[in-house]
Formats: C-alpha cells, structure tokens, sequence
C-alpha cells in the first residue's frame, strides 16, 4: 500500500534531514512516497531535502511561495499519488520512531474497512541526530496527544475530510482531527509510538495567546459543527493527555 | 439581585475569546466550554469588563429590550458557573457604542450552555508550533 506522507518545511535546515532519514529508514517497511512542501524557507532547508531527493526517487519536493503551513499541508494534499492508499504526516522538526509504520501498517492488512489508526506520541528534549531516538539523557514523555503524525489515514478518509481550513493560522492540526474524529472514522488506537516531538520551548504554555486562540477557535467549531449536524460524534475517549498535567517543561 | 453590582471574571482559569461577534469562554481548572448566543455574548463581554447589569437593562436587540428578569437570570447563570464573581468596590464601566451596535444586531435569547466532551483537551494544552526555538529546555517531573 503506497503510504504518502506529507512535510511542510520552514526554515528548518538544522532539523529536516534528520526527520527525512527517520522516514526513509522506514523504506523496507512501507511503500513510502514522502512530500516535501518547502514553504518559501530563506535558509538552506530546499539544498538539504534536495541532496537527499538526489539519493531516493521517493522525496518528491514542492516549493512555494511562504504562505504559512495551513496552506503548505494543503499543497500536499493536492500532490498525493494516483496510487496513494495512506496518507501520514511528518513535521520537519520531528522524527519518525525506527517501526512506527510496519506495526501500524499491519492493522490495515488485518482489517481493510479500516480507515484511520492513531497511535502515541513522545515529547522529549533530546534527539540523539545519529539514532534519530531519544538521546541517553534525554527526558520524555508518552501520550495520546494531538498530532497529525499520530495519525495514519487511509486515503478515502482524507477526500471525506477535505482541506485543512485556512482560516487558521495555527491550530490548523487540532481543527482537522476534531473534524475526523467527528466523522465517526473506523479507526484504531495502536500503542505505538508514532513520532519522537522535539519539544521546544513555550509551546505548550497556556500564556502563548496566538496559539491557544487558535486552540480555542477550533474548540468552537467543533462544537458549532456538532450544534448544527447532531450526527457528527461527540469526542470523548481519544486523546489522553493527563499525564502532562503531571509535568512541567521548563 | 442588586443590578448595581459590577462583575468580574471569577479567576485566571476563565478565558475568554471572541470569534465573530460570539463569545467563548473555557474554563481551564475543569476543561469546560462556555457558548453563547448571540445576546448573550453581548452580555458576557459587557459584564465580565464591568458594565453594571443596571446599565444593560432596556438595551435594545432584534427581540426586544432586555429585561431585568432576563438579565438576573443570565448573571445567576454565570455565577452559577464561576464564569463570574462580584468585583466590589469596582466602579461600572461604561458600556461601548460598540457592544450596544452590537446588541442591536442580536436576535436570540440571553443563553450561555456548557460543553464538556473537549474537557480531556481544554484541561491540557495541547502542543503546537512555536516560531523559533529559543534553545533546548530541561524536562522534570512536577512533584
């Protein structure tokens, strides 16, 4: 099954070879078509996903001009394969676990109707570059967040759904998995780790204003959705987060 | 009720957006979310910057003036709730021609309803992007 898996990249030149060789040490394991959207970066992230596309026919890079990473998931979308079955994302600071997709690729043999699996997911503060895992020292943490690397979609699933809305500036994440979820997808939820999220600094403070306005923004479409369509399903038992609660980062 | 009582939001955990002319509050200590109509967003804005609900009583919207029982109500509710707490000795403020444009336009009943199936994200913030990484921080455990 061909799984295209997309990755908008913004001046990332330090972190998205690391996440691109995450992935395509995962070749033996999935039939990987990885997109690369650069979205106007200024830096030298275009010359690293290049050097690695020379290596593998499987990166296929677009570039556009900046215009935010709403717009930059949306041209992925529109560059999925005639043959892509699955559809995944990979942020261009974050890595893909060595196994992520064999153990997650495998409940779509078993079970066909399946449209959506949505695994785990570890914040920590140090990646080891060479093992593209979690430095020796590092500190971490598992949950069942929100994250669209958490996600392996089947294609189907992703037209039903539709574009990211580009109303948000951010948030654009939490917005579309509110609207998958709301679909009533048959879905799974694997124990796996999908993604190693490098964890950066002030992201998760409930102080950063923009971010959690847009956070609260797709709390009220989705519960306005919900209002008007009574068939869209609750979302209750899917993202467990209560062990941050425990945990500062500081 | 005594209407020349001022408002304020009840504590740091309610937060208060709004998107469209509608407002939202959650409150962050339960992971509840607030919606209301489109009078009663009015309302909320106007109370929780410290209108006195005196000053909105006979306000005029697309059904009518609110009326003072309407209003009790609605601010029974959003003490009821927490969303809201007397804020005495504060002086009222005045209400903007904004809002009251605002008022004008509004149709429905002064209604604020409570969701609380988003609680499992609203109580933790979930993790998005920030514009540039400001060095790597360390992790520890809260005891």
């Amino acid at each position: 099954m061909k799984l295209s898996v997309i990755m908008p990249v913004y001046n990332r030149e330090g972190f998205v070879g690391s996440a691109l060789r995450s992935l395509l040490r995962q070749q033996d394991e999935a039939d990987l078509d990885i997109i690369v959207i650069d979205d106007g970066s200024s830096d030298g992230s275009v010359a690293v996903v290049r050097e690695l596309e020379r290596q593998t026919p499987c990166i296929r890079l677009f570039q556009q001009a900046n215009g935010g990473v709403t717009r930059a998931r949306n041209a992925g979308l529109k560059q999925l394969l005639p043959q892509t079955e699955l559809v995944s994302f990979l942020d261009s600071d974050d890595i893909s676990p060595a196994g992520r997709f064999r153990e997650d690729l495998a409940c779509f043999d078993a079970d066909p109707d399946l449209e959506l699996t949505y695994s785990r997911m570890m914040l920590v503060d140090r990646i080891d570059e060479d093992a593209l895992a979690p430095a020796a020292d590092s500190n971490s943490i598992t949950v069942r967040g929100i994250h669209l690397s958490a996600g392996i979609f089947r294609r189907g699933l992703v037209e039903r759904i539709g574009a990211f809305d580009e109303d948000f500036l951010q948030a654009e994440d939490t917005d579309y998995l509110l609207r998958v979820f709301e679909s009533r997808p048959r879905y799974v939820m694997p124990d796996t780790v999908s993604l190693y999220y490098r964890r950066h600094p002030g992201n998760m403070t409930k102080e950063a204003d923009v971010p959690f306005r847009e956070f609260m923004r797709a709390v009220h479409k989705s519960i306005k959705r919900r209002k008007s369509n009574p068939s869209l399903a609750r979302i209750e038992g899917i993202f467990d987060l209560k062990d941050l609660a425990g945990w500062r980062f500081m | 009720m005594r209407q020349s009582d001022v408002y304020a939001i009840a504590s740091k955990d309610i937060v208060f957006e709004s998107f469209d002319g509608e407002a939202v509050v959650l409150d962050l200590a339960t992971g509840k979310y607030f919606g209301f109509t489109d009078t009663g967003s009015c309302l909320w804005e106007a109370l929780s910057s410290g209108v006195s609900p005196e000053d909105l009583v006979g306000a005029a919207t697309r059904s009518g003036q609110v009326s003072a029982a309407d209003l009790d109500a609605f601010v029974a509710r959003l003490l009821e709730f927490g969303l809201l707490a007397p804020a005495a000795g504060q002086a009222a403020q005045p209400l903007s021609q904004s809002l009251v444009a605002q008022l004008a336009n509004a149709a429905e009943p002064a209604q604020v309803d409570i969701h609380d199936d988003l609680a499992d994200l609203i109580l933790v913030d979930p993790i998005h992007e920030v514009e540039e990484p400001q060095g790597w921080p360390a992790v520890k455990q809260a005891s």
